[in-house]
């Protein structure tokens, strides 16, 4: 059988991920690696094997035509390079956000229509072992009925050295509504979207903490209304240690992860009988959910294991998606709802 | 001779410029945009611009007769390092490329070098990296810049010198990768008497400029190294004794450094195949390049350029730790 084919626009950081998760796919090939700067490409393509590597996208598009394009750029060069892919009738992988502006992803969905081709957004965290976990424990009714999901990310972009505060080479997210924080509004906005539905009111905070970064805002707090539930939503870059955690409030339960952390959910279940011994139960079950994500944790880091959890999940069901002419993993409607909420909670950015 | 020099505002760039000034050369040096323009007379011409970024350089290149290449990352992420590295240099060459000046000093680092295939000496006919994406961020971006550099010379016929420095060090920069590895109050020394391949700043900086000045060093790559006498052991004492540090000294023999990294890299690929990874010093080819026990020649920059380091270990010594006083710190291992 022949095998799937993809080619990589973008070298940077966030492409030698999915250059990792290909490499072990037998069933698909990379062919082709672009980067505006040729030595990046040709280093990229060296260190995977990968036969060709070009300088210019359109160079690519004109020579070659790959089952998928991973579009691996800054996020400003993503709307005119997957623009010529769709025109192209090539199927689109961008990593988020798909476009700066939601008009340009308007724009972008049309001519995906129109050509009858994916245009997927990277939401790799929807397939984190994790949040797949807690999905599972909503839709068994383990959980109950949701009524709050919090999502709330910690990361320090404010730190000596953090290129998201470069003063001499000002960060692509700076180009975003939101600036560099507009850069996570993606992950958060599709995280809570999960749970929420489509929002229906949108309440925004942001705020400047440390008064001398080139940035506008370096918090933001978000309060979203769903059509099933509520959302709380925030960003800080300065509240420290780093973390990524889903706090999911249900009827009969509350679970909460830590995406930055090896896969683990520390539940608590509504108990009858004695309070005490059911403190004793969920600390006994918590310690053995420590233990064993802090020890599964380190053995895939000795491994290799990619930090971006759900990555690979969802780069192999988009292939078979195409390989099986089945709709993209994400319906591009849900995209799109995603992309609106960022604009939403962008909007509202310090001016 | 009117000099243009990337990188100036860094440790060595700002050894250079003083060296160039003490010769007589003008210079033109490039800093970053937010960084301090360092204690220069007005006579310097200091353009303001980060290579990774910047528009349009060609104007930086008008009248000068010499570039010294010297921007580099030497830390950051992998991806951090190739940007600031090897895409600024890419940025840097290209302008240059749109110029006439024909003239460049490129300055590379040992980290080029297979160390592995280095049998008892490390001179300038030992084999070049081929596969740097093992050896960590600095390493695969100096691999990459030195292609880059030597691919538009070739391109473009200018007169290129290869200038590769081991481990330069000065005032507030003597902490070297090759003398081992602290954990708390303890010093690990792989190989105490192993050979360091030590550059002084100044010593350096005397170097790069005695071959801009030389029209024999074009077209040459140098090894620029002061010596090889001065082995691990006493580095590190003169190190901890001058900087006052507290701790113990635990000299590991080379070959057991090497043969842990051995043995893990070899658990490694048991378990977890290809993709296992490793901290670097247990990574045996890393380990390697920071430890193994060979010589280190200077001799074709010596015989070219009729080079010698101007100053001694002794006065370099000084000249790093000017007003540090032996506080008595590390008797425990002195007596």
């Amino acid at each position: 059988m022949a095998k799937l084919t993809g080619v990589l626009i973008g070298c940077g950081a966030i492409a030698r991920e999915h250059l990792s998760v290909l490499a072990d796919v037998e069933k698909i090939d990379v062919i082709a690696v672009c980067d505006i700067s040729p030595a990046r490409a040709e280093a990229a393509a060296e260190r995977f094997g990968i036969a060709r590597f070009y300088s210019g996208h359109r160079s690519l598009l004109a020579d070659i035509r790959p089952d998928l394009v991973h579009i691996t750029t800054p996020p400003s060069s993503h709307f005119p390079i997957a623009t010529d892919c769709l025109a192209a009738g090539l199927n689109v992988f961008c990593e988020k956000p798909v476009t700066v502006r939601y008009e340009e992803f308007c724009a972008l969905k049309k001519l995906a229509r129109e050509k009858n081709c994916m245009l997927v957004e990277n939401q790799q965290n929807r397939f984190h072992s994790s949040v797949r976990r807690i999905q599972e424990l909503v839709r068994s009714g383990e959980l109950g009925d949701v009524l709050e999901v919090q999502v709330c990310l910690s990361l320090n972009i404010m730190g000596a050295g953090s290129p998201y505060v470069d003063q001499n080479a000002p960060h692509f997210g700076m180009t975003l509504s939101g600036g560099v924080i507009g850069d996570f509004l993606p992950h958060i906005a599709y995280l809570a979207y999960m749970f929420t539905g489509k929002i229906t009111d949108v309440h925004t905070g942001w705020a400047k903490f440390r008064s001398g970064s080139p940035l506008l805002a370096d918090e933001f707090r978000g309060m979203l209304k769903g059509e099933r539930c509520t959302a709380y939503v925030s960003f800080s870059g300065n509240a420290q240690p780093d973390g990524f955690l889903i706090r999911v409030a249900g009827t009969r339960m509350r679970v909460e992860t830590n995406l930055f952390e090896p896969p683990r959910l520390i539940v608590k279940r509504a108990r009858s009988g004695e309070p005490a011994l059911g403190t004793l139960i969920d600390g006994i079950a918590e310690s053995r959910q420590v233990l064993v994500g802090s020890v599964t944790g380190f053995l895939r880091k000795l491994g290799g294991t990619s930090s971006y959890d759900g990555l690979k999940e969802m780069i192999l069901k988009t292939y078979s998606a195409i390989e099986l002419r089945e709709p993209q993993p994400i319906p591009l409607d849900e995209i799109d709802e995603v992309a609106q909420l960022v604009d939403r909670l962008a909007s509202q950015e310090l001016s | 001779m009117k000099v243009l020099i990337s990188g100036a505002g860094g440790f060595l760039g700002r050894a250079v410029v003083a060296c160039l000034l003490e010769r007589g050369h003008s210079v033109r040096a490039i800093v970053r945009p937010s960084s301090q323009r360092p204690p220069w007379p007005d006579t310097v011409d200091v353009i303001r611009a980060d290579l990774r970024v910047q528009e349009d350089l060609t104007s930086a290149f008008d009248g000068i007769d010499a570039v010294l290449h010297l921007a580099a990352a030497t830390s950051g992420s992998e991806d951090t390092q190739f940007s600031s590295t090897v895409v600024a240099t890419e940025r840097f060459l290209e302008a240059m490329a749109r110029s006439t000046v024909r003239r460049l000093l490129h300055v590379s680092s040992l980290v080029v070098y297979d160390w592995s295939k280095a049998e008892s000496c490390m001179d300038e006919e030992t084999p070049l990296e081929n596969n740097p994406y093992t050896m960590g961020g600095y390493a695969i971006a100096k691999v990459w810049q030195e292609r880059v550099v030597s691919r538009f010379a070739k391109e473009h016929s200018w007169d290129l010198t290869i200038a590769r420095p081991g481990f330069i060090w000065g005032h507030d920069h003597a902490d070297i990768a090759g003398m081992g590895r602290k954990f708390g109050r303890v010093y690990l020394l792989f190989g105490p008497l192993t050979r360091l391949p030590l550059s002084h700043v100044a010593n350096c900086a005397d170097c790069l400029v005695a071959a801009v000045e030389n029209p024999a060093a074009s077209g040459e790559t140098f090894n620029i190294i002061d010596g090889d006498d001065i082995r691990v052991w006493r580095y590190a004492r003169e190190y901890a004794r001058r900087t006052g540090q507290r701790g113990f000294f635990l000299p590991v023999p080379y070959r057991v450094g090497l043969g842990v990294a051995q043995l893990a890299a070899l658990t490694s690929r048991t378990l977890f195949g290809s993709k296992g990874k490793l901290p670097s010093l247990l990574t045996p080819r890393r380990f390697e390049s920071q430890f193994k026990p060979i010589r280190f020649s200077n001799r074709r920059v010596r015989q070219v350029l009729n080079w010698k380091p101007r100053k001694s270990f002794d006065e370099c010594l000084e000249l790093s730790f000017p007003h540090v006083q032996y506080d008595g710190a590390l008797r425990s291992f002195e007596s």
